[in-house]
């Protein structure tokens, strides 16, 4: 029987690899790639919630919107980097250090 | 009668409105500026001539009158009322003034065109010009002293520069500064009386002040130990003595004509020194209550015999003049002080143009009469003589002023000055004290006939005695703006328009009472009827519309009954061939002196040589005021003032701050360096530097950087969770 604590452990781990990524790769998209682990294991606590404690769909529903929320702020994120690098000619995060060029 | 701002302002202020564009465009549009200076005066020549005509040809009554008012100054507040209006008093008196004042000025503005075209400042003149009559006018139509003195003082500016007009000449600059300080005298015991009035009336306005007298708010008030009324009476005429040269004060008269004559013309006929006469008229009521009328009636006496008698051996033609008008002014006043109001006011009107006409005359003379040399007009009699074949007209305009002044029956000066010496006569019978002014009247009256007619004599007649400057006069002719303003003014010299009988009483009826609209229509203030009066202010509609005044008739007996009327009438009568008699005995004893050379003028200065150096200096007057009041008096006070204000003031107190001042910079300095300078502002600046460079640290722009804040943050607020 897997219990509520398995779910929240394996949330925890996608969540700190997803923050661990976000805070040590240079590259924009693996950045990117952190912020959709971290969405990821949001996504995963609702739903290990739901089953476990409220036993409705609410939280799968709002699993659902949360995949659809990453999958727009990819799109958005990856126009944002092929914009950022016509610009810049690069997708290292420390050319990103200025408002303005 | 509709009375608007519409109808009655633009008299004051067309003249007003020709100075205001006039001082801008008179240097470059000296022509246009002439034109607007004469159209603006005859502008209100017209306005006049309307509201003429509805007092005397329309409504003729005794006591008509248009009043209306707005206010000025406000500053009542609960039951402390302090309001100040202004506004604008027309009666038969206004209307008989403004016509008088507006027709002689239009004529003088017309002949200045011609006398002043060759001058270089010939467009500046009318600006002055323009700004003295609307001054003029304005004082005539004000209801109130305060109006009256604020345009009084404007008149004073106006003849200070008119009278300085040459100011390239010394004697022109003294004699304005004379003028305006002289007049000052009078003026600021004109505002004392202002003040006096306002402390017991509290009100400057000429309908509530006859109302306060006849109400008797004046009995009993003391000031000084003085009533206040007697005290009131008396300053408002010495601002009438400033202001029309009366005796102790008539001073800066003569020395007037150092100003163009036309200006002469406007100030001692039309407009400056009638307006002192009818300020005292206006305020007659008061006079009457302060019991002021036998010293009015002693100065006036007093001025008309001693001018006339300076006038006698003046050699300057416009002297004799400037002398007779002092005189006649002195007539003036002396019938106020009789109490022959009517009378007074009558020889305003009729001196102002026959001395307007002698003034232009004499301009005429002059500007004609060049020094072949120094290319000056002359005007020293001795050098003239036998001018009548070459001016013509002038000569003709001028006899005919000269015999009006001289008192010729038939002609306005008779008629109005006989019947100020008649009723001066009627008062010396009933009261001892007016024999002395009654006698002097009369002998200046046969002064008057005789220095006039020297004046004749020596410039027109005879044989010219320089005969190098008569040939060079030019030959005078009939020109729109030189002898026709003479033509027209001489032929309102004619006593017909003033009275239709002989001698203005009535007496020796010519052209019967229908005539007589002069005595019939002006008349005393009478107090009483201002008790229950109606105020207007401007704008609402005229109260009077829809009343009818009752038509004034001439009344032969003056109100007395017959008896009374009949001793008036035989008093009169006696004057009258009295005035006659003197008239042309004086006449007469010019054309024995200076035609017929039967009786030697050297004779007479020989034998009264006293007098005659007396004569000379003006009765020593001006020694008297610039030698003894202003160099012993004045002169030693400025000096100790001055030697105060340097050795003490300037010494002590102002050069004493300067140390003070000093050490207060010098500290002033050393906080301002060390402590505002370094401390505040330069430490304030440091400090920013400061924050700027640890602050500068966290804001790097690297994004990771921000995240591991963030998470930081984060990680603090678990951190806190998990220990509670």
């Amino acid at each position: 029987m897997i219990t509520l604590p398995s779910y929240l452990f394996i949330s925890f781990m996608l969540f700190a690899c997803g923050l661990a990524v976000m805070m040590a790769r240079k590259n924009i998209v693996a950045i990117l790639l952190g912020i959709e682990l971290i969405l990821n294991s949001a996504a995963l606590n609702f739903a290990a919630y739901t089953k476990f404690i409220n036993q409705n769909l609410d939280g799968h529903i709002m699993s659902l919107f949360i995949i659809v929320i990453a999958a727009a702020e990819a799109a958005v994120g990856l126009a944002i980097v092929i914009r950022f690098y016509q610009i810049k000619e690069s997708i290292h995060i420390d050319d990103a250090t200025q408002l303005q060029s | 009668m509709d009375y608007t701002v519409l109808t009655v302002a633009p008299i004051v202020l067309l003249p007003f409105l020709a100075f205001v564009i006039n001082s801008f465009i008179v240097k470059r549009f000296t022509s246009l500026a002439v034109a607007i200076s004469c159209g603006a005066i005859f502008g209100s020549f017209l306005f006049a001539c309307r509201i003429f005509k509805d007092f005397v040809f329309g409504t003729y009554a005794t006591d008509a009158y248009v009043h209306k008012f707005f206010n000025w100054i406000d500053l009542s507040f609960g039951s402390e009322i302090f309001q100040i209006n202004l506004g604008i008093y027309i009666d038969n008196m206004t209307a008989v003034m403004l016509l008088m004042v507006t027709g002689v000025a239009t004529l003088i503005h017309v002949f200045s065109s011609w006398y002043m075209h060759d001058d270089i400042r010939y467009g500046r003149f009318f600006v002055y010009m323009s700004l003295f009559t609307s001054a003029m006018l304005g004082l005539v139509l004000s209801d109130n002293l305060l109006s009256v003195f604020i345009f009084w003082e404007l008149m004073g500016f106006c003849s200070y520069s008119l009278i300085g007009f040459y100011y390239e000449k010394e004697s022109a600059g003294n004699a304005s500064i004379k003028a305006f300080m002289t007049t000052r005298v009078g003026d600021v015991f004109f505002l004392l009386g202002i003040l006096a009035i306002w402390s017991v009336v509290g009100s400057v306005s000429f309908v509530d002040l006859y109302a306060a007298i006849s109400a008797g708010k004046f009995e009993g008030i003391m000031a000084l130990g003085i009533p206040v009324v007697t005290l009131a009476g008396f300053s408002i005429f010495m601002g009438t003595i400033g202001k029309s040269a009366q005796f102790p004060l008539q001073v800066w008269l003569p020395d007037a004509m150092q100003g163009p004559t036309p200006c002469s013309a406007l100030i001692h006929a039309a407009t400056m020194v009638a307006a002192g006469v009818y300020l005292s008229l206006r305020a007659y009521p008061l006079m009457e209550a302060a019991g002021m009328l036998p010293y009015i009636a002693y100065i006036g006496a007093i001025t008309a015999f001693g001018a006339a008698t300076i006038a006698l051996i003046q050699t300057d033609i416009k002297a004799v003049l400037a002398y007779s008008t002092i005189s006649q002014l002195g007539y003036m006043v002396l019938g106020i002080g009789v109490g022959s109001y009517n009378a007074a006011f009558m020889h305003l009107i009729t001196h102002a143009i026959f001395k307007a006409c002698l003034f232009l005359a004499a301009g005429s003379v002059i500007h004609n009469l060049h020094d072949p040399h120094t290319h000056a007009g002359v005007q020293e009699m001795p050098r003239m003589g036998g001018l009548k074949n070459k001016l013509k007209f002038t000569w003709i305009a001028m006899w005919c002023c000269t015999l009006a002044i001289a008192g010729i029956p038939f002609f306005s000066g008779f008629v109005s000055k006989d019947r100020i010496l008649g009723d001066a006569l009627l008062m010396a019978l009933q009261n001892k004290w007016f024999i002395a002014p009654t006698i002097l009247g009369f002998v200046a009256a046969l002064l008057t006939a005789f220095y006039m007619c020297r004046m004749m004599f020596l410039t027109f007649h005879g044989q010219p005695r320089d005969k190098e400057l008569y040939d060079h006069c030019h030959e005078e002719h009939l020109t729109w703006n030189s002898n026709v303003p003479l033509l027209v003014l001489s032929v309102f010299t004619l006593g017909i328009w003033f009275s239709g009988s002989l001698t203005g009483q009535g007496l020796v009826k010519v052209a019967g009472d229908r005539y007589e609209w002069f005595q019939t229509l002006i008349h005393k203030p009478v107090a009483k009827k201002f008790e229950t009066y109606q105020r207007q202010e401007f704008g609402s509609e005229d109260i009077k519309s829809g009343v009818n005044f009752p038509r004034a008739v001439y009344d032969y007996n003056h109100g007395l009954s017959e008896e009374e009327a009949h001793h008036v009438h035989s008093v009169h009568k006696i004057g009258a061939v009295l005035s006659i008699f003197i008239a042309f005995s004086g006449v007469f004893l010019a054309f024995l002196m200076y035609v017929r050379r039967s009786v030697d003028p050297g004779w007479w200065v020989s034998t009264f040589s006293g007098w005659y150096k007396a004569l000379k200096n003006k009765y020593y007057f001006d020694d008297l005021y610039i030698g003894g009041l202003i160099k012993r008096g004045l002169l030693p006070l400025n000096n100790l003032l001055a030697a105060f204000d340097m050795g003490i003031y300037d010494r002590y107190a102002i050069d004493g701050w300067e140390a003070v001042n000093r050490v207060c910079y010098k500290a002033s300095r050393w906080f301002d360096d060390l402590i505002v300078d370094t401390v505040a502002v330069d430490g304030t600046g440091a400090s920013v530097r400061l924050f700027n460079l640890v602050l500068r640290t966290i804001q790097s722009g690297k994004i990771q950087f921000y995240f591991l804040m963030i998470v930081i943050v984060l990680a603090g607020y678990a951190w806190k969770l998990v220990i509670n």
